[in-house]
């Protein structure tokens, strides 16, 4: 099974701030182990929603309307993500409860199997 | 550039309800003419959220578990693509054209994705490499 980890959004991503050298040692190191045991497919880091943009779909609407960030739910939005493969989501859970966080903030994770249709 | 299109859930996906045949139909031809113009790089739906969990962290106690369901049916993720193209706006053009035949979707958010020039000189030459080694290692895994 493949699964998404959904990383969200926190004040410091969205402020678009590099994250600090120790941090990305830590997660180099993280992702060299999901690699070496063979869950890692692909991992993002995605950039603040100040760069992004939406597109809405509205009932009777032909086009899309379209709006660009930032947008303002920060805990809502995602920062980044893993595309992992596992056996259940026991696993992964397992898996993300030791992704670095050196600074020890609070933060959410959330895990999403994907459908499997080949 | 490399952007992240994030399909935002529905009621319907959030039900488990499976697409219709001409929608699953639609969406293999609009994703065939993504591959055709070599901007896909990756695509996936997700299982509702029923089937996933959160690890929250906070202060210095163990991460907290908690299974799905979530409820806030419209910020939660249903699918996703990996796109390669020129620009935000070439992105946008993409998605406005995303098969929409059951009337379920209803937002889509373009996000883009960080490169190592992002990450300024806090990504050391020791680090690009290791990211390097990993993107090589990461292929064999794909």
């Amino acid at each position: 099974m493949k699964f998404m980890v959904l990383v969200k959004a926190s004040v410091e991503s969205e402020a678009g701030a590099a994250p600090k050298p120790e941090l990305v040692e830590q997660m180099d190191r993280f992702n060299e182990q999901l690699a070496a045991s063979g869950h890692l497919v692909e991992t993002a880091g995605l950039t603040r929603s100040a760069e992004g943009a939406r597109l809405r779909w509205f009932d009777g609407l032909a086009e899309p309307e379209v709006v660009d960030g930032p947008f303002a739910e920060t805990k809502e939005l995602v920062a980044g993500v893993w595309i992992l493969r596992g056996e259940s989501v026991a696993e992964i859970v397992g898996l993300m409860k030791q992704a670095p966080n050196p600074d020890r903030q609070a933060g959410t994770i959330e895990i999403r199997p994907m459908v499997e249709s080949r | 550039m490399r952007f992240m299109v994030i399909m935002k859930a529905s009621e319907e996906s959030e039900s488990g309800q499976v697409p219709s045949t001409e929608l699953i139909a639609e969406m293999g031809k609009f994703n065939e003419e993504l591959v055709r113009a070599g901007v896909m790089l990756a695509g996936e739906g997700l299982a509702s959220s029923a089937e996933g969990a959160r690890v929250r962290f906070g202060g210095t106690a163990e991460p907290s578990v908690i299974d799905g369901p979530f409820a806030e049916t419209k910020e939660l993720v249903a699918g996703f693509w990996i796109l390669q193209v020129r620009s935000l706006a070439e992105a946008v053009e993409w998605v406005k054209r995303v098969p929409n035949t059951d009337g379920a979707h209803h937002e889509i958010e373009i996000r883009r994705i960080a490169e190592a020039e992002d990450f300024g000189d806090n990504l050391t030459p020791e680090l690009k490499e290791a990211e390097e080694k990993l993107r090589e290692e990461v292929a064999k895994n794909g």
